[in-house]
């Protein structure tokens, strides 16, 4: 398992995975990462969204040293829902 | 638990077998039990159709994932005050506004999960009592922004992309319980508008558990709120004393 500082911690549909921290590497590929951690495979990576603490929606394409995410940043990647109403 | 979890790779196979050889009879149970004031699947005497061991386990399953993050999740407002199988009481407050109002529980249900959906009912934080369509705040407005299918022309902007509010608290009369109209609701699968769009086409796929759930209703029910909105109203005049 990467160390903390080297990692980001992602929560996908509320179960944490700890993936390792790649700066030139868009944030995409660790949600990848994340979603097969976590066996959420079923969906496209289209129908997630990702984002901070505070809410906000982290564009995927970014790569993560743009992010200048701090040490023990924790992500929440979630699903977006289905069409409904 | 973990002993019990073992069931489910077999079961899984015979849930699926189940849900097309028995009728779901909370669709036909849900609305009468709803005006008689009953709310879960088990006061209704709901057809039990998961062996609750396998249920269950699922439903432990489900607060041990969501234990892990319980703590950042509290500061959002989302507080469970209660999960005793097969039901969670949730409460959801708005910590974004000062002073922070506590806004609506949830009554998730978990009766023959996974075979069915959880159901979600919106109920009233203090008494756990299912609201009717009449008795929400207009604040509990759960809409959704959705792109139109034609672009808007804006005069001196252009063409812009067009969007419409949807509202996913869904009720058809004043005195019907709403349900939250998204997939992974018993009551959208359930809902004769949504027969095609079959619960076990999403089963597998995230939706319906219970972080999902908890999820959409502070997306659309708590996280827009960004502040009161206050008004003023004349309640009478001020005079002196009546004339003689």
């Amino acid at each position: 398992m990467p160390s903390e500082e080297r990692s980001l911690t992602i929560i996908v549909n509320g179960v944490p995975a700890t993936i390792e921290r790649n700066a030139h590497a868009p944030l995409k590929s660790v949600i990848e990462k994340a979603l097969d951690e976590t066996g959420n495979v079923g969906q496209p990576i289209e129908n997630w969204e990702i984002r901070d603490g505070s809410g906000q929606i982290l564009d995927m394409s970014k790569k993560i040293s743009e992010f200048d995410f701090p040490d023990h940043v924790k992500l929440f990647l979630t699903l977006k829902a289905g069409n409904g109403g | 638990m973990a002993g019990d979890m073992s069931q489910e790779s077999t079961s899984d196979g015979d849930l699926q077998a189940a849900a097309l050889s028995e009728p779901l009879i909370d669709g036909a149970t849900g609305e009468c039990a709803i005006a008689a004031g009953c709310t879960s699947a088990t006061e209704l005497g709901t057809e039990v159709l998961v062996d609750p061991v396998v249920s269950r386990a699922k439903f432990d399953r489900e607060l041990a994932d969501y234990a892990t993050i319980s703590k950042d999740q509290r500061r959002l407002g989302w507080w469970i005050l209660s999960a005793e199988f097969p039901e969670v009481f949730v409460v959801f407050a708005a910590p974004q506004l000062r002073p922070s109002p506590v806004l609506f529980g949830a009554r998730i249900d978990f009766t023959n999960y996974d075979l069915w959906p959880p159901s979600v009912r919106i109920v009233n934080p203090f008494t756990g009592t299912p609201y009717r369509y009449r008795e929400l705040s207009p604040t509990l407005t759960f809409m959704r922004r959705i792109p139109t299918s034609a672009p808007v022309q804006v005069p001196g902007l252009g063409v812009m992309e067009g969007y419409a509010e949807q509202p996913l608290l869904i009720a058809h009369g004043p005195d019907e319980i709403p349900f939250f109209c998204i997939p992974g609701v018993r009551e959208y699968h359930n809902h004769p508008a949504h027969t095609g769009d079959s619960w076990f086409l999403h089963r597998q796929l995230g939706e319906g558990k219970l972080f999902f759930l908890l999820e959409k209703l502070y997306r659309y029910g708590v996280e827009p709120l960004k502040a009161y909105q206050f008004g003023l109203q004349i309640a009478g005049f001020i005079r002196p004393e009546s004339p003689l």
